[in-house]
């Protein structure tokens, strides 16, 4: 502010010519350069951040014949993958990029399934092996049981049970009546559907947890019957001795390999059934009723209840095919899967993964299975394990591993809107929320611009100046007291001062014009000025005045 | 088998798990949360209890203010660790009630680690003697534990009648969010509702012990019977839990006299699920959305 020189003095350019009169030159102050202060004025004071919002899509080459000669799945014309065609707006090229890769990483995942046990260490190869099948069977089950819990937003608890209670009575069908094996999915189905039937009769009345807790006790109850009843056998620990597709008579790494690969067609079968029913006509029925907008959905003609207890029972059917597929691929059901912790591990699987995302199911279940039965020597470590990072995932992110991308973006615009609401200077310019009310932007520029001036002619304002002023209010002066008259006289009509003449010889009055045609102006004080030059200067004063105290 | 002695039977099981229940009840309906995790707290109180019988003296009320206070600890534990984190984030129904899981296996898994397989058993709190009352004979743990339970619900519900907390509390069943904005802390609140619910269920760990043992994973059936006493109830309604711990009792009690032992728990859902079918939220439980969250 104090840049100017005291002693500098103005030489006015006129007095050359012997026009200037009484001013030839006057006490002044050296006006700083105006670039510098717009740069001050508009550089941000708070430091910032480059967050990127870039998606790093990879770019394949492409040729514009080939653009529209897409795979598809015959004999539909849906894309195989939805790929976009693109031109490179440097080079003019022909493009293309793949919006949804979920497919291929679907893909690359189950190819890498298939030849997972070629690459697994020979040492480990029994535990991995086992370990594989059973991930394969309770990644099925985990999927229909996401087809219940997200997709038709039914918490049940009872998913196991249907399963449990299929594996139960095929197994026992099977010892005493020698039913073979390829019949016991079927009569598994026939079960969950029964099963299923049964539990969606409350589900119809009940809403949200009482529903989850009615079929906690449930799964008790189904704990308690078949490890009490004489038929299914307390002693052994669960019901074994059903028909096989495994013979026993094949090499036991035989009988593990196809373990294997058919409880990976079973989680096959049961992702086509996901993507079937998710993807299609009754997923997105349900995805327009979600949770507390069921009646928004039914005035708009959705039938959301009967979706929902449609893919509750096509769901229990699957469920009771797989307890049906368990019993024929170990012989038999052990009571366990009736129990609490399997629930838990269950919840823990869909919880870590990400509830209603088949392939947070199946993540999930990989790294619940390979904590539980791959790391045997952990002993109880392995369960408090499962247990915490159940926890930790429901404490820190709002969908489990699925949802963390989702959640860290919508935390990082919340942070980048702090950010920008952080380096906002306020004071004649528009605050944030204004602006975004203000349709004319112009206006948020000029205030903006508006102030940056004020502050600047501020710094002109002196003794010098204002002498100056007073002794020749009108003609050429020092380029200071020009850029603040400039400013002065641009000024809007409303509220502008201007010199009332009393008389036909003076005196003169201040006065401020409305700025409203018709309506006249305002005297602003009683004071007379006796020359109009003693009321130019008066009005100068008052608008410094103003401009000082702006 | 005498019908009077599966009835006091009944009774007897009914105040221990009523208790639960009602714990459950006010959680949920103040709270919104549906804490799964008082199978750890009744362990936890067990245990507590087991160690202070064990290593300090065994007064019988020396190990009931133990339990108590022990179930009044893994009350505001499962608050700090559960509800503070998480009841403002979304999905909190959801994710409270798998997290109160989680924290169950933990807890049981820890409890196996620490204290191994083994049952423990907590000494008689109640002396050995019987009363004779109409030709009923009923025995001093019996007496006891429906005394007990008796006592401390009734000083529950005078607490919340009459206190400043009580108030609190109560406002907080009836519209969390009035309450938080004329100043009521929601997370202050959590902590004396998990308090004084985990004390309920540290009692109840106290008297059952008389009958069973504490074991890692023997949380899970006060914990089920509970919840499910509490949803026949209506989840928020005390008066609700009360009812239905006496009818199940009954239905318990029924069962054992008529068609045997092994059918207790189907009789005692397919009655719930009558009751539910009937009436969705509970015997007592309000027809419309108890509870916005």
């Amino acid at each position: 502010m104090t840049t100017q020189k005291s002693d500098y003095t103005w030489i006015n350019p006129l007095a050359a010519w012997g026009t200037a009169t009484g001013n030839q030159s006057a006490p002044s102050v050296e006006v700083p350069d105006i670039r510098e202060n717009w740069d001050k004025a508009t550089g941000y004071k708070v430091p910032t951040y480059k967050v990127g919002r870039l998606k790093h899509y990879i770019i394949w080459p492409n040729h514009g014949e080939k653009l529209w000669t897409r795979w598809r799945w015959w004999p539909t014309r849906r894309n195989m993958l939805h790929v976009t065609g693109i031109y490179n707006r440097k080079t003019a090229i022909a493009e293309k990029k793949i919006l949804d890769r979920r497919p291929v990483y679907w893909l690359l995942c189950m190819a890498f399934l298939a030849i997972a046990p070629l690459l697994f260490p020979s040492n480990m190869q029994n535990t991995l092996l086992t370990a594989g099948t059973i991930f394969g069977i309770f990644a099925a089950i985990n999927v229909c049981w996401t087809l219940i819990i997200g997709t038709a937003s039914i918490f049940s608890l009872a998913s196991y049970a249907v399963v449990g209670t299929a594996g139960f009575l095929t197994s026992w069908l099977s010892i005493t009546y020698g039913v073979p094996w390829y019949v016991l999915p079927v009569i598994g189905s026939v079960v969950g559907l029964v099963f299923g039937l049964a539990i969606a009769l409350p589900a119809l009345r009940l809403d949200g947890f009482y529903y989850a807790l009615l079929t906690l006790g449930l799964n008790e109850l189904c704990r308690v019957f078949f490890t009490t009843s004489r038929e299914f056998g307390s002693a052994s620990g669960g019901l074994y001795g059903a028909d096989s597709f495994i013979s026993e008579a094949w090499d036991p790494m035989v009988q593990s390999h196809v373990g294997y690969y058919t409880s990976l067609l079973l989680l096959l079968a049961a992702l086509s059934l996901f993507r079937l029913i998710n993807g299609k006509r009754l997923g997105r029925i349900l995805r327009m009723a979600p949770e507390k907008r069921e009646a928004f959905a039914a005035a708009c003609g959705v039938d959301y209840k009967r979706a929902r207890i449609v893919i509750f029972l096509i769901t229990s059917v699957a469920l009771g095919f797989i307890g049906g597929f368990y019993a024929a691929q170990y012989r038999g059901v052990a009571f366990s899967i009736f129990s609490f912790d399997t629930v838990l591990l269950g919840l823990a699987m869909l919880a870590i993964g990400g509830i209603g995302k088949a392939e947070g199911a199946v993540l999930g279940t990989l790294v619940v299975v390979f904590l539980d039965k791959v790391l045997l020597d952990w002993g109880p470590m392995r369960h408090f394990m499962i247990g915490a990072l159940m926890l930790a995932a429901v404490l820190f992110l709002n969908n489990g591993y699925f949802g963390i991308k989702r959640q860290f973006n919508a935390w990082r615009e919340k942070k980048r809107g702090e950010w920008r609401s952080a380096r906002t200077e306020k004071g004649g310019e528009a605050l944030p929320e204004e602006a975004t009310e203000i349709d004319d932007k112009d206006q948020l520029y000029f205030r903006r611009f508006d102030k940056i001036q004020r502050d600047y002619l501020k710094t002109l304002i002196t003794p010098e100046i204002i002498e100056e002023h007073r002794r020749q209010p009108l003609g050429q002066h020092s380029e200071a007291l020009e850029r603040v008259l400039l400013y002065f006289r641009r000024t809007k009509m409303e509220d502008k001062y201007a010199l009332h003449r009393a008389g036909p010889e003076g005196p003169y009055k201040i006065i401020a014009f409305s700025g409203q045609r018709g309506v006249s102006p305002r005297l602003v004080d009683d004071r007379e000025y006796a020359t109009v030059d003693e009321g130019y200067h008066a009005v100068f004063m008052r608008r410094v005045h103003d401009l000082m105290e702006s | 088998m005498d019908i009077f002695f599966v009835l006091t039977n009944a009774i007897t099981v009914a105040c221990i798990y009523g208790l639960i229940a009602i714990a459950v009840s006010i959680t949920w309906s103040s709270l919104g949360l549906i804490n799964l995790a008082y199978g750890f707290v009744f362990t936890f109180a067990g245990y507590g209890a087991w160690l202070v019988a064990q290593h300090i003296n065994d007064h019988p009320a020396l190990i009931a203010a133990a339990g108590i206070a022990m179930g009044a600890a893994a009350g505001v534990l499962v608050c700090l660790v559960v509800f503070i984190p998480l009841h403002d984030k979304p999905n909190f129904t959801t994710r409270g009630m798998i997290a109160t899981l989680a924290i169950s296996l933990i807890g049981s898994q820890s409890f196996l680690m620490f204290f191994g397989p083994r049952p423990k058993s907590l000494p008689e709190l109640f002396g050995f003697w019987t009363l004779d009352l109409f030709g009923v004979r009923l025995t001093s743990d019996k007496i006891g534990i429906v005394v007990c339970s008796a006592l401390m619900l009734f000083l529950v519900v005078r607490w919340m009648r009459g206190s400043r907390r009580g108030l609190e509390i109560r406002a907080m069943m009836m519209n969390p969010h009035a309450a938080s904005i004329v100043g009521i802390g929601i997370r202050s609140t959590g902590i004396y509702v998990m308090a004084v619910t985990g004390a309920m269920g540290g009692l109840a760990s106290v008297l059952l012990s008389q009958t069973y043992y504490i074991a890692p994973f023997n949380g899970l059936t006060p914990l089920i019977k509970g919840v499910s006493i509490a949803l026949c109830g209506g989840l928020g309604s005390v008066q609700g839990a009360v009812i239905a711990a006496i009818l199940l009792g009954l239905v318990e009690a029924l069962t054992n006299e008529f068609l045997g032992g092994q059918y207790v728990l189907m009789t005692q859902f397919l009655f719930i699920i009558a009751v539910l079918v009937v009436r969705p939220r509970g015997i007592s439980g309000l027809l419309d959305k108890a509870r916005e969250q």
